[in-house]
């Protein structure tokens, strides 16, 4: 469980707030405080005021994955294998080991032909995979994407959804515009003006969202 | 007013798209997964790009834009009004057009990308353009901004509008469906024939295809009214 106390930051104000373990979709207007939401829940930034505790921790204590809106800005590595073993890399792990979690975690995910590839060679999809590998690659408590999806295809961003659903992680947090992918969650935030809301499982969220563009264009007659 | 693609082929890197056909006046759709060659064609419309082989023709076109998926490419002024005034528009006028009003004296590079998006587009908008090309117009956009140039991209009654996305949950009305089919830019016809022969259509789409019904026209209302029209 995530919970949220009294906090203030930026445009952002959270009284009180629990967020389940799960897959949780984060939804609102451009500008609405989902990104100082989740810079927050990463621990990039700290609330001037109140408090966050992920499973009664401060997020600065937890191990973070990210992925941005555009991945392919993100990348540092020319060869794909250097960028998903960076975070080990970066923590010292011992190379054997580094070698051995890149294998496992690209075969987890099926990317194990992109490992000998150079990044600049890989299409939008491709690289949003390897930025997804590089976030899993030192068993984060919390993945956060923040529209990930947004320079993404139908296909690929499907891709990316069939991945995340198979990864043991017990936070998942997408920041997404697309409202099909958000009913899949367990969970939705919905936060506007820098309040949530509306916080629920999607039927509940949607029900409140009904005759807004934040609503799944397939749920119009059920 | 018309753009005529004939037998061409473009090339970039080890990539080759080949492209017949003619856009006419009207709102065009071009779809295809990313990196089918969408910015490509559109880069070769515009005329940044020429092609390897055969021609690209025009009657009548006047005026063109292409419109960069993103939108800081397109930034030149230092400020957010600096930027509509550099489009010789009046700042306070774009500025509330794209949700910015109050905001003028703010610095661009201090701006979301969304917000980026919502300027640069308003300020295309403001224009009258006999070519509009837009190369992913919606990403960045939040689902109401969206649905807001949707609606304004399927008013657009003069000139050609000719739009590359990969957008999957909101679409405006369009008179013509393309595909980019590997490697090969496919006309579908126009709409609402064009429908059924889409081969990758957004799943709210399908949803409708699945059961046999063709909606009027691609926006998510169009598919809704078609299917609470239907029984079942």
């Amino acid at each position: 469980m995530i919970a949220i106390r009294g906090v203030s930051h930026r445009i952002l104000e959270i009284p009180d707030l629990l967020i389940p373990a799960g897959r949780v979709a984060v939804i609102g207007p451009n500008g609405g405080g989902k990104t100082t939401l989740l810079r927050l829940l990463a621990g990039i930034d700290l609330p001037v005021a109140g408090e966050i505790l992920i499973d009664g921790l401060a997020p600065r204590s937890r191990e973070v994955g990210w992925v941005g809106e555009q991945p392919e800005r993100e990348i540092i590595f020319h060869r794909v294998s250097d960028e998903i073993s960076s975070p080990l890399r970066f923590r010292n792990d011992p190379c054997p080991f580094v070698d051995e979690r890149v294998k496992a975690l690209t075969g987890e995910l099926g990317i194990g032909e992109l490992l000998g590839r150079e990044t600049r060679d890989l299409s939008a999809g491709e690289k949003a995979l390897v930025a997804l590998a590089a976030a899993l690659a030192a068993k984060p408590d919390i993945l956060i994407l923040d529209e990930t999806d947004s320079n993404l295809d139908q296909e690929s961003a499907g891709t990316v959804e069939g991945l995340i659903r198979g990864i043991s992680c017990s936070h998942v947090l997408q920041a997404t515009q697309r409202m099909e992918l958000a009913a899949r969650a367990d969970h939705i935030l919905f936060l506007e003006r820098g309040r949530v809301l509306h916080s629920g499982n999607p039927t509940a969220v949607f029900a409140a969202l009904t005759g807004t563009p934040f609503h799944p264009p397939s749920w119009g007659c059920r | 007013m018309r753009a005529i693609l004939d037998d061409v082929i473009i090339r970039r890197g080890s990539f080759q798209l080949e492209a017949s056909g003619t856009f006419s006046e009207g709102v065009h759709l071009v779809t295809g997964p990313v990196g089918s060659g969408k910015s490509t064609l559109a880069l070769a419309l515009e005329g940044a790009l020429l092609p390897v082989a055969g021609r690209i023709g025009e009657e009548g076109i006047r005026s063109r834009i292409l419109s960069l998926p993103f939108p800081e490419y397109h930034i030149t002024g230092d400020t957010l009004a600096g930027e509509a005034a550099s489009w010789g528009l009046l700042p306070a006028s774009v500025l509330k057009t794209a949700g910015l009003s109050g905001r003028g004296g703010e610095d661009v590079l201090r701006c979301s990308q969304g917000e980026l998006k919502r300027l640069v587009l308003s300020c295309i908008l403001a224009w009258e353009w006999d070519l509009l090309i837009l190369d992913e117009p919606y990403s960045s956009l939040d689902c109401a901004w969206k649905e807001s140039f949707s609606r304004r991209l399927g008013e657009r009654r003069e000139g050609i509008t000719i739009i590359f996305t990969h957008e999957d949950e909101i679409l405006p009305r369009v008179d013509e469906l393309w595909e980019i089919q590997a490697g090969r830019l496919v006309s579908l016809g126009r709409v609402p024939e064009a429908i059924r022969r889409w081969s990758r259509p957004p799943r709210y789409i399908r949803a409708a295809l699945d059961k046999g019904i063709i909606p009027e026209n691609i926006t998510p209302g169009d598919v809704r009214d078609a299917l609470c029209r239907t029984p079942g």
